[in-house]
């Protein structure tokens, strides 16, 4: 039977406060369904015949159909069947962890997230061993790679049908686990675990650097925006590396002067796009894989790849533990380098000879 | 009581919370009375959409202008509109705040930059970038919002307006209500972008979505955009989601809803329960302080309704006046 | 002092002096200015006809041009107004009401009523009006009787330039929102008007011909071809009252029905199209109240019940002319045309 591919699209991704306070992109909901139907169009060609989406009522799904409607009018079959899980629409993350979950239940082979940290965070916690290919359509987008959608389309679909072994076509990723009170609240990041003294969730994104006190990382990287970045203009520490990074952060980051104490460190790091901000370094270590580690921060919300989600006082116990190869993403770039080494997409599936 | 976590002091967040109640409990006997037969025309109620009201009318004041829609009593309440004179104004009486000569539509109170409930769907976006211009000819950093629900949002006005207040570089806000419903029609079905950011970002300024039903988090980016527009930085959208607890009018049966949808959204979207269990878990308030203003706004509406039907009634020589300051 | 100015220039005088005497005068509208953004010159066409050339230079971004977009600045306009401004917003051609009618009938018009008598809406929409441009369907109408049916709108329209300095000032400081209707084909005539300020009351229409045989009244373009008819029917040794409203809304009720009191007879004359508009307005007025004085019935000159036309020969019959004006007068004046007592 031909493999199922899922696909989690979310529509209010990149709409967040951002947008006023650092120039951040707003990605179109036509764009959004453009970028579906190239990756629609990548996995048809690659013989996959039907997908399962997460129904939404932002406006993906029905500019997607318009694009359908329009192909099949000019008598194209460009596209895989659509299908939509069976499922109530709540507009929050809710429906993201829902969908995935009967996606997996549902066997499909992959799925593909076009969202930010966020989206993909919720399909993360949900996904078990179902590979995830990332599209970047988000405001912080460390975690998603950056690149053309049909390409991920493309590896998306030759890893499924299975013309790429699996030890190439899929990598393991690194993952915070956060446990409140003993695992009474659990919850997840991706890429970086903010402690921040403000204790309200309010408009959620984070940027106000000067109650940044605790950042953990699983990768540590200096091309990204975000926390990460801060991390990573400290040590980079790649994302096939095991374990991560913990730094500690004082308050009152200054451009113009050095730090109030002298122990600290001013670092400027982009931490939202456009906007490049002090924080008061006082020092920082690696996290290696399996060791939880408890926050000094006694009171204040805790920011799961950039968004403000929980907040604790100082009744909560809080503990942090970083995951090695806890689920699994699309190696893109290993995909298309096999493909090309392979002559996969040349209509003649056994490889020849270079030297033809 | 812990240290406040939230951006607002106590004061303000019983204040806050005294402004949702006043319009909820406002909205809910005017459901019930209507039903009785006791208001005359129609009224378009805000109950369910009270955090949107609030959570940015705490960051104006008096000189900071704003134009309503027909479904305008919670904005109204929110700019500090007297809650006795709106009451005399539905019941048409020559106390109202508009001396019976509006009504539930055209609520208005220009001491305290209300510049009207309005009858025309997206009006209000053209009058308020006239407000916003004389803020700046006069530089008293005064800022406009105009709400607009999402049905309204396809008028020719609203776009335009958005596109002057980009050209004019006016310091206004453009608040989209989307509760999901234009009247009885899908906003899904008749926005074709499907996105206020969408838009406000292909008139080249930004736009925001936050859950409206979250006073903390319209409070927030309100906060934000407002200083933004304030300080010369120009126009913004703010798309607050939210629902809405009855239908378009009163009367309206709302069969266009799915099965058990007003349920769900009473159970686990009410704006008003979101906000006392956020600052009561919290610790900053106790349930006590909160049911002690509920008692005094149950009290205040009562007394409005009383004051109201009460009231004379116009005179037959108000049907003549205020038609021009001089003729 | 008094010198010879077209009504054009009288229009931008007035607008100059009362942007000079008040700081809250604005003046927004397309291309009232011109050329704003682009790479040429400052203030290029000041208005589509040049009304508000020069005006750039002595006040700045006080004068502002708008987008092309109707709806929008009328509203912003209309908003600023209720804000405490006093903009004068042109509308171009006053056809283009069609797609910012909302912002002037419903706002405008209605703000003080609605709100109890609390709101002052003080703007001014000025535009052009009327046929003869051979400016087509579109850019020529006589709008004047669809304002004048509002409630709350004030509807002025001057026949000449010493009328229009003096009620465009009149407009600006009215507290009301004021309709200022110009007609195209008076731009460019010319009469004595005074350099100074003035401002003309509204409501006070202007005797223009005093005679004792028939009242003719009229406003705009056709109060000079009621006078050309006057004269003409004085070489028949008839002598007609002309009357030019000026005003339409508030309106002179008195001086025409003292007119007609005296005359006996009243021939009006609407460059609007003939159904509910100023002639059927004031012949019901008169019939209603000075049905006694009349000797003839009420005879009502006014453009055909169809759209401008473009070509100049068929634009050329659709405007009231002199001659159809006399010979509205005649029959006022034939046996035929009295009333009958004895009936």
């Amino acid at each position: 039977m031909a493999p199922v591919v899922g696909i989690v699209a979310n529509p209010v991704s990149a709409r967040d406060i951002r947008r006023v306070v650092a120039n951040a992109t707003s990605l179109q909901i036509a764009d959004r369904a453009n970028i579906l139907l190239r990756v629609l169009a990548a996995l048809r060609a690659c013989g996959v015949q039907d997908v399962v989406m997460m129904p939404e009522h932002g406006g993906i799904r029905s500019h997607v159909e318009r694009g359908l409607v329009r192909a099949r009018a000019r008598g194209e079959d460009l596209y895989p069947a659509i299908h939509t899980v069976a499922m109530p629409v709540t507009g929050t993350a809710a429906d993201t962890h829902r969908a995935t979950r009967e996606m997996r239940l549902a066997g499909v082979a992959a799925i593909v997230v076009l969202g930010g940290d966020g989206t993909h965070r919720a399909v993360a916690a949900e996904c078990g061993a179902v590979p995830i290919a990332g599209i970047s359509t988000g405001t912080n987008n460390a975690f998603p790679e950056h690149r053309e959608p049909t390409i991920t389309g493309l590896a998306t679909g030759l890893a499924v049908t299975g013309r790429v072994p699996p030890h190439i076509a899929f990598a393991g990723n690194k993952r915070i686990d956060v446990s409140v009170n003993g695992g009474a609240v659990a919850e997840m990041a991706l890429v970086d675990v903010a402690l921040v003294t403000e204790r309200y969730i309010g408009a959620r994104a984070l940027w106000r650097t000067e109650n940044f006190r605790e950042l953990y990382v699983t990768f540590a990287d200096p091309e990204v925006i975000g926390m990460s970045a801060i991390a990573g203009l400290l040590e980079p520490v790649g994302r096939d590396e095991s374990g991560g990074l913990m730094v500690r952060l004082a308050p009152g980051g200054s451009e113009t002067g050095p730090a109030s104490d002298p122990g600290t460190t001013t670092l400027l790091a982009p931490i939202a796009p456009g906007m490049m901000a002090p924080v008061s370094v006082t020092d920082w270590r690696r996290m290696p894989a399996g060791v939880p580690f408890v926050p000094k921060v006694t009171s204040g919300s805790i920011a799961l790849d950039g968004e403000r989600e929980l907040s604790f006082t100082e009744r909560d116990r809080l503990s942090l533990t970083l995951r090695d190869d806890a689920f699994h993403t699309v190696n893109v770039a290993a995909v298309m380098r096999h493909a090309g080494q392979n002559r996969l997409l040349t209509g003649t599936p056994v490889p020849v000879s270079a030297d033809l | 009581m812990s240290q406040n976590p939230f951006p607002l002091d106590k004061a303000d967040l019983l204040k806050a919370y005294r402004t949702m109640r006043t319009i909820r409990d406002f909205e809910e006997r005017l459901h019930v009375d209507f039903a009785k037969g006791d208001i005359p025309g129609f009224v378009h109620l805000y109950a369910g959409e009270e955090a949107c009201a609030t959570g940015i009318m705490m960051h104006l004041n008096d000189n900071d202008r704003i134009a309503s829609t027909h479904r305008g009593h919670g904005h109204c309440i929110a700019k500090g509109v007297d809650v006795h004179a709106m009451m005399a104004e539905i019941y048409g009486r020559s106390t109202g705040a508009c001396r019976g000569k509006g009504g539930s539509m055209h609520i208005a109170d220009l001491s305290k930059g209300m510049m009207g409930a309005n009858g025309i769907l997206g009006a209000g976006a053209p009058l308020i970038c006239g407000a916003a211009l004389a803020a700046k000819v006069r530089g008293d950093r005064g800022v406009g919002i105009t709400f607009v629900g999402d049905g309204a949002s396809n008028q020719g006005t609203f776009l335009e307006s958005l596109n002057l207040a980009a050209v004019w570089n006016l310091p206004v806000v453009f608040v989209v209500e989307n509760n999901g419903y234009a009247e009885s029609t899908a906003m899904e079905w008749a926005v074709s972008c499907d996105s206020y950011v969408d838009r406000a970002t292909g008139f080249g300024m930004p736009g925001v979505t936050v859950d409206g039903t979250d006073f903390f988090a319209v409070y927030e980016a309100a906060g934000e955009i407002i200083r933004r527009a304030r300080d010369g930085g120009g126009p913004a959208l703010l798309e607050c989601n939210m629902v809405r607890f009855y239908g378009h009018f009163e009367g309206d049966a709302q069969t266009y809803r799915a099965k058990g949808e007003l349920e769900a959204i009473r159970a686990s979207r009410d704006c008003l329960t979101i906000l006392s269990e956020r600052v009561i878990e919290a610790g900053v308030v106790s349930r006590d302080e909160l049911q002690a203003i509920d008692r005094e706004v149950a009290d205040r509406i009562e007394d409005a309704v009383r004051a109201a039907k009460a009231a004379p009634l116009p005179e037959a020589s108000d049907l003549l006046t205020d038609v021009y300051v001089a003729y | 002092m008094s010198r010879k100015i077209s009504m054009k220039q009288a229009i931008n005088e007035a607008l100059d002096l009362e942007m000079r005497r008040d700081p809250t005068v604005i003046v927004m509208g397309e291309d009232i200015v011109g050329g704003t953004g682009a790479h040429g010159e400052d203030d290029a066409w000041g208005g589509v006809l040049g009304v508000t050339k020069g005006l750039y230079a002595k006040h700045g971004n006080r004068l502002m041009d708008t987008p092309l977009s109707e709806s929008a600045y009328i509203g912003a306009a209309v908003g600023a107004a209720a804000c405490g401004l006093r903009p004068v917003a042109e509308l171009m051609f006053m056809d283009f009401m069609g797609v910012c009618f909302d912002q002037i009938f419903n706002q405008a018009a209605k703000f003080r009523y609605m709100f109890g008598g609390k709101a002052e809406t003080p703007v001014v929409i000025r535009g052009m009006v009327g046929a003869g441009f051979r400016a087509a369907a579109q850019h020529s109408q006589m709008l004047t009787p669809l304002f004048t049916h509002i409630p709350g709108l004030k509807v002025v329209c001057p026949s000449n330039a010493y009328d229009a300095k003096g009620l465009l000032i009149q407009s600006i400081r009215d507290n009301d929102p004021v309709i200022f209707c110009e007609h195209k084909n008076l731009y460019g005539l010319e009469c004595e008007v005074p350099a100074e300020s003035y401002a003309i009351p509204f409501g006070e229409a202007n005797v223009l011909r005093d005679g004792d045989d028939v009242t003719i009244v009229s406003y705009g373009l056709t109060v000079h071809r009621a006078l050309e008819a006057a004269t003409a029917l004085a070489k028949d040794g008839t002598e007609a009252e002309v009357i030019d409203l000026r005003t339409l809304s508030p309106i002179d009720w008195d001086t025409i029905v003292e007119s007609v009191e005296r005359t006996g007879r009243l021939v009006v004359v609407d460059e609007a199209h003939p159904r509910c508009n100023l002639a059927t307005d004031i012949a019901a007025f008169v019939g209603q109240n000075a049905f006694g004085a009349l000797k003839a019935g009420v005879q009502m000159v006014t453009a055909p019940h169809t759209p401008v036309p473009f070509a100049p020969s068929l634009e050329d019959l659709y405007v009231p002319s002199a001659d159809s004006i006399a010979s509205a007068v005649r029959r006022t004046l034939s046996p035929k045309g009295a009333r009958s007592i004895a009936a």
